[in-house]
């Protein structure tokens, strides 16, 4: 039995429009998904060229959830994304060259190639890097939420996990101490079914990970996480309520990992019928048709929007493979924080 | 459970960190009756206000820590049963009171081991050093020995030791020890060194009331050299504003106690003589792409100079000698030593290139590239800088024209090169007509032991050596 | 000057903090209105407010990891755990998340970590231990373990301070029972600084925490027999002061390295093994180490004065090396 609220999915423009979005934000929402797949797509090629070292994760299915929330954020707010997030990085600002050059542990990646993947963000975006140990992003996201609260700033943090890692207690200690401090946090669950490759039964007992955010003592929603308007909204009512010191909400983007686990997966664990039913619900497409039926769409607005995003990437290709190896001389360099090194945004 | 045995009322511990107690109230005066777990105090504590059950049914014989009184965690306070004052418990209790320390008391003394080490000294001491065992008091029987390091007794040399017995040539087995075993200490090396570094065995010393390890100062065959003035030790810690302390590296520690000691030991006198380089300089040029180009070598002026260094040492052998004891020590062979600094003023090496007397301009400048990168990546070996006769050192690099360089001892001279500047310079002509000429010019100095090489020997060398420079002969290649 | 337990001096230099700079809040289980198990924030509620001292949830995951996210944010978070042993359940936060961040990813993360640590009280194998050994591992943080009341209020502000997430052990066993002159003013001691806690020619023990005070006996009873100890207290093992520990290395050219916690893989034996590479020439003596053996904390009294290094302990382990 669901205990979660279950959003229905979003209609007409006007809809939309009280939601807070224009024709122009429209647009905009589907290039960011159209980047922020072929960003991955890309990335790709290049680890199949041998390009990118180490393993390679991507998120194909998730673009909506990943969009639609940090469309909903505040240019104050921070989040904590994680590997199926490309569209967060990419709707906060962060230019794909540098997701390029961070791939293939060049100097100009986020990291300047000390860590590699989507363990990256651009502090100055708001955005804080992730670590391989997936739900202990939630407590930090949980105590930026705690820093505005002390401070009594009208801003909202977002922490996402994925519904494997909804299984381990930093999941569990985040929303008991969010929701018993009502702290503006959003908690946003990836729910694209399979834990590499254990499907969620074996995750959680219940119908909905979001039913548990009753428990915890705040409100729990489920939407579809290809429906990028439905997401937006109720991100951005959750985000809100946050900000209003309405606490905490847990929103759960229900999709399917359209792809392995990582790059050397064939997910042959997955049923097929799945992807196929998956397929159908692809998150790009049904907005692209969203918009030609509620937005009109045109073909020349849609052949601009390809071309531009084609050019963007093949720019930002280019450049990122023009950044140099990093420097082994300056391994050492930075283990410690110095005073200096405080003096960003949010330090000052 | 009543007792006529003393039960001991103690104050407890509330809490990991509570250390103290006060008593607030007691709920029972002395020769009350008492049943075990009836409340029969009351403390205060940092952390908690509390009644203190009787630990046993009896009489409250005793009250030693009166109200309001403060005191450590686990002192006595009172006493159930027993005889009353000074009864039975006391005994195994801690003090009463009155100990304010923080630290708990030290449950033993432990012997001294002073004797135990005597002794054992005693005994170790091996039959044919009849060094002065003096050091302790010899009344100690005979202990078991110390559970002691690793029974290596006087043949075990620490690294400390022998480090210090290299920089002053001694011998440790020579020094007498007061260690385990015997074994030669750091103390017992330092106060040889201080003492002169006896010569001769010492007589052993009458057993003295004194722990020095200092050997006794039986007359050594010759009077020892004058102690150099100790320097004063710097005080450490103190440091005034604007100063930075970096602690001393065992290289510059080692580059320190060398010079000093070259300084006390040789008689350093310098002389310098112009050389005009116009040949040198131009087969220089002729041989310099061949070189570069057959071997990766650049015949650098350095390697000149020493190539005629090696060849005019042939003639003067004890610019190339040692004096060792009562001995003059020279050699048929050229062990070359060339000063290599370290990166940034962090130290100074002098390699050694073996046998230069057996290569040619090619081999030395090839061998002195080759030592002085390895100085300058550590890869030196022991073999690397030990055994040199002569030493070269090169500080014109940075436009010096003269200096004073301390010789690498034992050796007996050092030559220093300069830097190369053009200089108007007298020239005569073969019909005796003097003219003024721009020349390459370098000033070479040579520092010798005035013990051992004379000043007109020096003289003579210097000019032997100017000849080969400037009438260099392009021999090989 | 006053004169303050090692307790109040910790309390003091918190204090000090939290008045001087609004960034910087107090969070962790009962330290608010209880005051903290060990009542260092004793009315530190009362003056600051329910929203800078913070009574959280029986989690330490999520204080730790708030107080990562609170640091990035700008804040200056101090967190108590109510135990040093009860960090290992805040380990991936501090050790995954915190340590690292300033590195890979550019944002440093300000936030001292106090850790209640050390035995001696029966504690047992669950509220005695002393981690430090652990984390001063971990490339990134930074580990403080003062032994006086002076340093204890002193290192605290130099935590609180520093752009990194530092662990802060005070010693339990120090809390109640050590008192010493604190200056009433702010002032800073320095990361990374040893401090020569008695100065001595034939040995030197390198150490820190309570074993300051177990040596300093332990060289008053050598001192009686001629034996003259120098102890250096480290103060913070991470950094720690290697300059300090090499100049009385080369000065009595014995050591004995004691720690209280337990012996292979403790931070004595890195810094035997710096001796042993970098001043191999001045020793005199092997280098000693005296820890606690290998096993879980005891909770019996016996048992813990078997673990816990004594005074007789520190004597012996000073004589042999006296007499080698």
């Amino acid at each position: 039995m669901a205990i979660a609220r279950e959003a229905g999915p979003v209609g007409s423009l006007h809809e939309v429009r009280e939601a807070g979005l224009d024709r122009e934000d429209l647009l905009t929402v589907y290039r960011n998904m159209l980047v922020t797949r072929g960003v991955e797509e890309r990335g790709h090629i290049l680890y199949r060229q041998g390009k990118i070292p180490g393993s390679f994760y991507t998120g194909r299915g998730n673009e909506a959830a990943a969009v639609g929330v940090a469309t909903a954020m505040g240019p104050d707010d921070v989040g904590t994304p994680l590997h199926r997030d490309m569209g967060v990085h990419i709707t906060r600002g962060v230019e794909p060259w540098r997701i390029f050059a961070q791939y293939m542990g060049r100097q100009d990646g986020p990291t300047h190639g000390r860590d590699g993947n989507v363990h990256m963000a651009d502090a100055q975006l708001g955005l804080i890097a992730m670590v391989s140990h997936l739900p202990a992003m939630l407590p930090v996201a949980t105590g930026c939420a705690l820093a505005f609260r002390i401070r009594e700033e009208a801003r909202v943090a977002v922490g996402w996990f994925g519904e494997g890692a909804s299984a381990r207690g930093d999941a569990h200690e985040s929303m008991t101490f969010a929701g018993t401090r009502k702290l503006p946090v959003v908690f946003v669950c990836d729910n694209n079914q399979w834990a590499y490759s254990t499907p969620t039964h074996y995750e959680f007992a219940t119908e909905h990970v979001a039913d548990r955010a009753e428990a915890y003592g705040f409100e729990g929603v489920v939407v579809d996480g290809t429906d990028v308007l439905a997401v937006y909204r109720e991100a951005k009512r959750a985000i809100e309520k946050a900000r209003a010191g309405g606490g905490p909400t847990l929103l759960e983007c229900l999709t399917l990992r359209m792809e392995g686990h990582a790059v050397h997966d064939d997910a042959f664990y997955v049923p097929k019928p799945l992807f196929e039913q998956w397929a159908a619900s692809d998150p790009i497409e049904r907005f692209r048709s969203w918009l030609r039926d509620n937005a009109d769409l045109t073909d020349d607005e849609e052949d601009e929007i390809a071309a531009g995003v084609k050019k963007l990437l093949n720019d930002s290709l280019q450049r990122a493979e023009e950044s140099p190896q990093p420097d082994p001389s300056r391994l050492a360099e930075g283990v410690f924080a110095s005073p200096e090194d405080l003096d960003t945004p949010h330090h000052k | 459970m009543a007792t006529d045995t003393a039960v001991d009322v103690v104050m407890p511990q509330m809490g990991v960190s509570v250390s103290e107690g006060t008593i607030t109230r007691w709920l029972k005066q002395e020769g009350e009756q008492v049943e075990a777990d009836e409340p029969l105090l009351e403390i205060s504590t940092d952390k908690v206000d509390t009644e203190v059950p009787s630990p046993a049914s009896g009489t409250l014989t005793q009250i030693l820590v009166q109200e309001g009184e403060t005191v450590d965690v686990g002192t006595k306070v009172g006493q159930i049963g027993g005889a009353g004052l000074g009864g039975s418990g006391a005994a195994e209790a801690p003090a009463p009171a009155a100990e304010p320390e923080p630290a708990p008391p030290t449950e033993e003394t432990p012997e001294p081991a002073t004797a135990e080490a005597a002794a054992e000294a005693d005994a170790a001491s091996p039959a044919e050093t009849p060094a002065p065992t003096a050091a302790e008091p010899s009344a100690a029987p005979p202990a078991a020995p110390a559970p002691a390091p690793s029974g290596n007794g006087k043949a075990f040399v620490s690294p400390v030791v022998a480090r210090i017995a290299g920089e002053h040539g001694i011998d440790p087995s020579q020094v007498p020890g007061t260690g385990s075993g015997g074994r030669v200490t750091k103390k017992d090396i330092l106060a040889f060194v201080e003492s002169g570094g006896a010569q001769q065995q010492p007589a052993p010393a009458p057993a003295q009331p004194e722990t020095a390890a200092a050997p006794a100062p039986a007359a050594p065959a010759e009077a020892p050299p004058p102690k150099p003035p100790a320097p004063a030790p710097v005080a450490a810690g103190e440091t005034l504003p604007g100063e930075t302390v970096e602690p001393i590296t065992a290289m510059r520690r080692g580059i320190a106690e060398h010079m000093r000691r070259s300084l006390d030991t040789s008689a350093h006198v310098t002389s310098a003589i112009e050389v005009d380089f116009s040949r040198i300089v131009s087969v220089r040029e002729k041989l310099k792409k061949e070189y570069q180009a057959a071997y990766g070598v650049n015949p650098t002026y350095l390697a000149f100079v020493a190539k005629a260094s090696v060849e005019t040492l042939r003639d003067y052998p004890y610019v190339n000698a040692e004096m060792r004891g009562d001995s003059i020590v020279t050699r048929s062979f050229v062990n070359l030593g060339i000063a290599v600094e370290l990166a940034e003023g962090k130290g100074l090496i002098v390699p050694v290139l073996r046998n230069a007397e057996g290569l040619n301009l090619l081999g030395l400048a090839r061998g002195i590239s080759e030592i002085a990168a390895k100085a300058r990546s550590k890869q030196l070996v022991p073999d690397d800088v030990q055994g040199g006769t002569f030493t070269i050192t090169n500080p014109g690099g940075y436009g010096t024209f003269h200096g004073t360089p301390v010789i690498s001892q034992p050796q007996s001279a050092i030559l220093g090169t300069y830097a190369l500047v053009k200089r108007p310079w007298v020239i005569t002509d073969e019909s005796g007509n003097d003219a003024i000429a721009i020349k390459p010019m370098m000033n070479i100095t040579l520092t010798y032991d005035h013990r051992l090489v004379d000043g007109a020997l020096a003289g003579r060398f210097l000019r032997d050596l100017r000849e080969r420079l400037e009438h260099w002969e392009s021999e090989e290649g | 000057m006053a004169e303050l337990t090692y307790l109040q001096a910790i309390s003091d230099g918190l204090r000090t903090e939290m008045r001087r700079d609004k960034r910087v809040f107090l969070i962790g289980e009962d330290v608010g209105v209880y005051g903290g198990a060990f009542k260092v924030s004793l009315g530190f509620q009362e003056e600051f407010g329910a929203w800078r001292v913070i009574d959280a949830p029986l989690a330490e995951t999520a204080i730790v990891g708030g107080c990562t996210g609170a640091a990035i944010m700008g804040m200056r978070p101090v967190a108590e755990m109510q135990f040093a042993d009860f960090i290992s359940c805040g380990w991936d936060q501090l050790v995954t998340v915190a340590a690292k961040q300033r590195w890979r990813a550019g944002t440093p993360v300000p936030m001292v970590v106090r850790l209640p640590s050390g035995g001696g009280f029966s504690g047992g194998p669950f509220h005695s231990q002393n981690p430090e050994s652990s984390f001063a591992h971990i490339p990134g943080l930074k580990c403080v373990c003062p032994a006086t009341p002076e340093d204890a209020k002193g290192l605290l502000i130099s935590a609180i301070e520093d752009p990194n997430p530092v662990l802060y052990f005070e010693h339990k066993h120090l809390y109640r029972r050590i008192k010493g002159e604190v200056p009433e003013e702010r002032y800073t001691t320095p990361l990374g600084k040893a401090r020569v806690h008695r100065g001595g020619d034939d040995v030197s023990v390198i150490t820190w925490g309570a074993m300051v005070y177990t040596a300093d006996e332990a060289a008053q009873q050598l001192g009686s027999d001629g034996v003259s100890v120098e102890i250096v207290d480290l103060r913070t093992v991470m950094p720690w002061d290697k300059a300090a520990v090499l100049e009385s290395v080369r000065k009595t050219s014995k050591v004995l390295v004691l720690h209280e916690d337990t012996r292979s893989g403790g931070f004595g034996g890195e810094i035997a093994a710096t001796i042993a590479e970098e001043a191999f020439e001045d020793l005199d003596a092997p280098v000693k180490r005296l820890a606690a053996p290998d096993t879980p904390v005891p909770f019996s009294p016996p048992l813990e004065k078997a673990f816990i290094p004594q005074v007789e302990d520190v004597v012996a382990g000073l004589r042999e090396l006296a007499e080698y």
